[in-house]
Parts: structure tokens; C-alpha cells; sequence
């Protein structure tokens, strides 16, 4: 069971709760427990008067914590939440001491979380700043037991931060999906055509256009984007393709249904075109029946409300980032979502035209290249195992540092990347091989279709068979979302040699198997 | 008021094991955490502002019901 160990100079008890949680005494750092999953570094600037005293106290604040991070066990990560200042007292104008210790403690904790990848920052002052600093403290009962947070922030708090560790989970929504007509610019294009839609100039298209280039930043994080709108096709693209002023235009949308029929249909449609799961989407509509049916109809698809007024955008575009799209880090595989997204909805057209599967899979001049775990590419792998959720057989979740240790012990990590004449996925499958059994098979949702899965365990058999071994084992562990994998190795000809509990045990014999590999296949090891 | 005093303490304690003649001392749930954030919820439910004094002599549900009665009646 995962446990929690927080160090701490205040009583938090009630921003934590005590289900798998321990504390540390009041500002004491000589125990550091080796058995938490988890530790959490939350103190705050003391309460006092002499801000010259304060100011010592801070700096040897950040002594501390340097040796809690030394002495927490290798792998294990550690939160830590930004110090703030609660209540602030400057007898003098001048005197920026204790501000300057405390942001110098800020920095050097964002500075070694960018070098530790166990380190991950939290910033406690983005949620103090949703409340006036009046209400940060209750002194009745800072006085009464310490509390340094008024209790009544109590149950934000906890909503904030189940945010926060999801963003560090790097769980996020993939997709929006936007209406056009009074949502990306103001006006209805049938009626006021495509020079007479608002975008840019005076308000309200100056806040339209706010809209637009902020949803263009959401893309470049990798993002998808998408359109659901009631218009007539020809017109839009038009309008996309001669309005200057348009700052998302057709090429930065993954995939549209621009049509007269009912939105429900259409985000499904969306959803089966970019592979995405409902879940994964948030619904964008200035229409509030529309927004009332894709609620009613769809319950997995997030429906933020939509201002009424178009000023109000950039607050709307600040809710979307905080409740949907944040997280922690992205990778450049991230970024490069919407172009991946496209290249499969064209992918999916050309198969319309091949009668035959084969003749297709050839037509795609597909490149798949092998590479051994290395610095660059650690992070994905590890991010891929947090993420795989379909094509997964053992689903097995890993940090980086966990990646790390499995090599230093001896595992075989291998990735894969693949390309094709429409477009670079990028590193999108991993093995992992302890000794002879498998660890871990994946593939992400974006190269299935093109027997990809197939061409990649016979071309990682062939490796192991020609470093002499004769058998290797591997298991399906049955979740809630893999069941497309449940019978995946015995389609490649592994014997089903056990089953409890729904988890499957397989072998295979590598001297009498067949594995040839289909010629257009183009594998490279690198 | 009766009702509504049980009804937050409960929901406050975390437990239904509660009743007019519960106290402190009596129910393991009444902690020193757990009674604070009681106190805050009495505050909230019934619209009033305990002293520390105040928070410091419930200690019982009947205290409760005494300190609240003085409070609601000012």
C-alpha cells in the first residue's frame, strides 16, 4: 500500500488527512523513515516578529531540506511545495530580506527539480492566490493548534492538490473540441460571411482573437485540436483558407466534422477518427443546448461552461488549462500530437481505397526503429508505461528512476519509434525483457492497425534467439482496458501454459518458431 | 437545534455512534484534531463565532448544546 511521509513545521493534518499518511514532528528532520512511496516537504515562513531572525531561520530552512533529500531512499520521489509567506510584517519599505531568502529557497528547489527527476515542485502559492490573504490564516486557530492554513481551505485544498498529483501523474484530457460560430470568432459566418465573421480589430473580436492564439499555445503542448460545428463545410474552409485574420486555420486541426448533423454523433465520430477515448475530450460550444445534450448524451466528455461574454475568454482559457490540459512536464513526443493525430485520420482514408490489406501495408513504406534505453529517450519510456492503457499486457507502471535501476540490474529496454511516408510517430512501443520473461509489452494507440505489434516481438525473439536463448516466457495481466491484448500472444504462437486470477502465463519455443517478418517492414536497430 | 447539533457532529467525528449524552471522553473519534474541525463545523452550521474559551470547554455534546444556546440567544 502506498504511504505518504510528510515533513512539515505546522498542523496540516486537516489539508492531508491520515489514510496512509505520517507526519513528522513540528520542523524536526531527524527522522526520515526508508519505507513511504511518497514524501512531502510542506512547511511555510514560521509566524514571528523579527524578520531578521525570520530570515536566518529560512535560510537554514533550505540546509534542511538538502538533507532530507539526501537521505530519502534512492528512487522515491518527493514533493515539494514552494515556501510562502502566510503572514508578512515589513517595519520598513526597504527591507526585503526575508522576501529575497524565500524566493531564494524557491528557486534553488526549482533548480534541483530540474536536474532530479524524483524532485517534482508544487507550487503552494497558486493556491493562495485563488483567496484573499485575509482569509490564509485563522488566527483563532492558528493560536489554538498551530494551524498555519485556515481550515476552511480545507476542502479546496484537497480538490487542488488531487489536481496537482494528476499533473504529476501527467494525466491530462488529449483533445478539445471546439464549436466555430461565437466560440473561435464572434457572428455567424452563414450570415455575415467570411469577411464579416469577428476576429481581431476592436472587441469583440480582439478577445476571439485572444481565444485563438491562446488555443494555437494549448496545441504547441501537444494538445489536439478539433471542430464540431453546425456550418456548411465549404463555407469554413473558405473561410480558413482566405480570412487573414484566422489564427487557427485548417492545418491546425486534427480532424473536423463540419455538418448539419447533431454534435452527439459527430464527437463520437471524432473520437473513432483520432482513436481518442470520450474521456480523453473536453466539448467547447457557446450553445447552451448543445452543451446540454453532449452532457446528457456523452458523460465521459468534459462540458466547461462558456461565457456569456466574450471578455470574459481568457478567464475561460485559464479554466480549461487548470481543470484539463496542465501537467507537469511534456515530453517533444507531446508536442507533436496534432501532426501524428492527422497522419493517422489520413492514414484511415487511404486504407479506403486498398482492397487489400497487405497491398496497403506496403503502400505505407513504414520505418520502425529500434533503440536501447539512453538519456533521451528514459523519459518517454517511462511516461509511456504511466500511459499505455490498451495495447499493454502486464501494465506495469514505471518511473524513471525505476527504468534506470531495471537497466543497471541487467533488463533489456528497448523502444520503438515509428514512421511512415504520412507522418513520424515518434517513440511509440517499448519491451522490456527480465532475463527470459517478458516485463512489458506495449504499444501506443496510434500505430495500431498496421501489424506493427507483430513485426516488432518477432524482430525482439529474433535478437534474443540469436543471442542463444531457447525460451522466453510472458504474461497477460487482465485490467479494466486491455482486454484487446487478452489473446495477443497466443495469435503469435505462444503456448498458454497457465491462468489464475485472469492473469495468463505463456512460453514459446524459439528453435522451431516461425519468424519471418514481413518484407515492408523496414527495421532498423540503433 | 437538538438534531442539527447531532447531525454535525457526526458528520464532524466521522462516526454515528453519537448521541445526547456523548462526550469527549467516552467516543474514540473525538479527538484533538477531529475537535476542531467540529468546532469549525458548528460555527458554519449555526452561523456563530466560538471563542477559544468556548472551543476548549465543549466536551461533551450537552456542552455543546449549552454554549450554543448562550450564543444563539445574544
Amino acid at each position: 500500500m502506498a504511504k505518504t511521509f510528510i515533513f512539515r513545521n505546522n498542523t496540516i493534518e486537516f489539508l492531508f488527512g491520515n489514510n496512509d499518511i505520517e507526519y513528522s514532528g513540528y520542523g524536526d528532520i531527524s527522522v526520515v523513515p526508508r519505507d513511504a512511496d511518497t514524501y512531502i516537504w510542506f512547511y511555510q515562513v514560521p509566524v514571528k516578529e523579527n524578520v531578521e531572525q525570520l530570515s536566518t531561520e529560512v535560510v537554514a530552512l533550505s540546509d534542511n531540506f538538502y538533507l532530507v533529500l539526501d537521505r530519502i531512499p534512492r528512487g522515491r520521489r518527493i514533493i515539494v511545495f514552494t515556501l510562502c509567506t502566510l503572514h508578512k510584517l515589513s517595519y520598513v519599505g526597504n527591507d526585503f530580506r526575508l522576501d529575497d531568502v524565500v524566493e531564494q529557497f524557491n528557486m534553488t528547489i526549482r533548480e534541483t527539480a530540474a536536474h532530479n527527476q524524483n524532485v517534482k515542485v508544487v507550487d503552494f502559492k497558486e493556491f493562495l492566490d485563488s483567496y484573499p490573504s485575509s482569509d490564509w490564516i485563522d488566527w483563532k486557530y492558528f493560536f489554538i493548534s498551530q494551524q498555519i492554513v485556515n481550515p476552511r481551505l480545507a476542502v479546496p485544498f484537497k480538490l487542488w492538490f488531487r489536481r496537482k498529483l494528476d499533473e504529476l501523474a501527467l494525466k491530462r484530457r488529449k483533445c478539445i473540441v471546439l464549436d466555430l460560430d461565437n466560440t473561435l470568432w464572434g457572428g455567424v459566418l452563414g450570415e455575415d460571411g467570411i469577411d464579416g465573421v469577428k476576429i481581431g480589430g476592436d472587441y469583440p473580436g480582439k478577445a476571439f482573437l485572444y481565444f485563438q492564439e491562446a488555443l494555437a499555445q494549448l496545441k504547441r503542448y501537444g494538445v489536439i485540436l478539433a471542430v464540431c460545428s453546425k456550418n456548411n463545410e465549404g463555407d469554413v474552409l473558405e473561410l480558413w483558407d482566405k480570412n487573414p485574420f484566422m489564427v487557427l486555420k485548417k492545418e491546425d486541426f486534427a480532424a473536423w466534422r463540419i455538418n448539419w448533423d447533431n454534435k452527439v454523433d459527430n464527437i463520437v465520430a471524432l473520437s473513432e477518427e483520432l482513436n481518442i477515448g470520450l474521456d480523453s475530450m473536453v466539448f467547447v460550444d457557446d450553445n447552451p443546448a448543445e452543451r446540454e445534450l453532449v452532457k446528457q448524451s456523452l458523460h465521459m466528455v468534459a462540458v466547461p461552461d462558456f461565457p456569456k461574454q466574450p471578455y470574459m475568454l481568457p478567464v475561460f482559457f485559464k479554466y480549461l488549462l487548470d481543470h484539463y490540459f496542465r501537467v507537469y512536464s511534456v515530453t517533444d513526443e507531446d508536442c507533436r500530437k496534432t501532426e501524428q493525430y492527422k497522419a493517422n485520420a489520413l492514414r484511415a482514408r487511404a486504407k479506403m481505397h486498398f482492397s487489400d490489406f497487405t497491398e496497403y501495408l506496403r503502400s505505407l513504406g513504414m520505418k520502425l526503429t529500434i533503440q536501447q534505453l539512453n538519456d533521451f529517450n528514459l523519459q518517454r519510456i517511462a511516461q509511456m508505461t504511466q500511459k499505455t492503457n490498451q495495447f499493454n499486457l502486464t501494465t506495469r507502471r514505471y518511473s524513471d528512476n525505476d527504468i534506470r535501476m531495471m537497466n543497471d540490474a541487467g533488463c533489456d529496454i528497448w523502444c520503438l519509434a515509428v514512421a511512415d511516408k504520412f507522418g513520424d510517430n515518434g517513440v511509440t512501443g517499448l519491451i522490456i525483457v527480465r532475463n527470459d520473461n517478458i516485463d512489458t509489452f506495449l504499444l501506443s494507440c496510434r500505430i495500431l492497425g498496421r501489424g506493427i505489434e507483430y513485426a516488432f516481438l518477432k524482430y525482439m525473439l529474433l535478437l534474443l534467439k540469436a543471442r542463444g536463448m531457447e525460451k522466453v516466457y510472458a504474461q497477460y495481466v487482465p485490467t479494466a482496458k486491455n482486454h484487446q491484448v487478452s489473446d495477443f500472444y497466443d495469435r503469435c504462437g505462444f503456448t498458454l501454459t497457465g491462468e489464475s486470477g485472469g492473469t495468463k502465463s505463456y512460453e514459446i519455443s524459439l528453435k522451431d518458431v516461425n519468424l519471418t517478418i514481413e518484407e515492408y517492414y523496414d527495421i532498423k536497430i540503433q | 437545534m437538538k438534531e442539527k447539533i447531532l447531525e454535525v457532529v457526526r458528520l464532524a467525528l466521522e462516526t454515528d455512534d453519537i448521541d445526547e449524552n456523548t462526550t469527549q471522553e467516552t467516543c474514540a473519534a473525538w479527538d484533538s484534531l477531529h475537535h476542531l474541525g467540529l468546532a469549525m463545523n458548528l460555527e458554519d452550521a449555526f452561523g456563530v463565532t466560538f471563542e477559544p474559551e468556548d472551543i476548549a470547554e465543549m466536551k461533551s455534546v450537552k456542552d455543546i448544546e449549552r454554549i450554543l444556546a448562550k450564543k444563539t440567544s445574544m
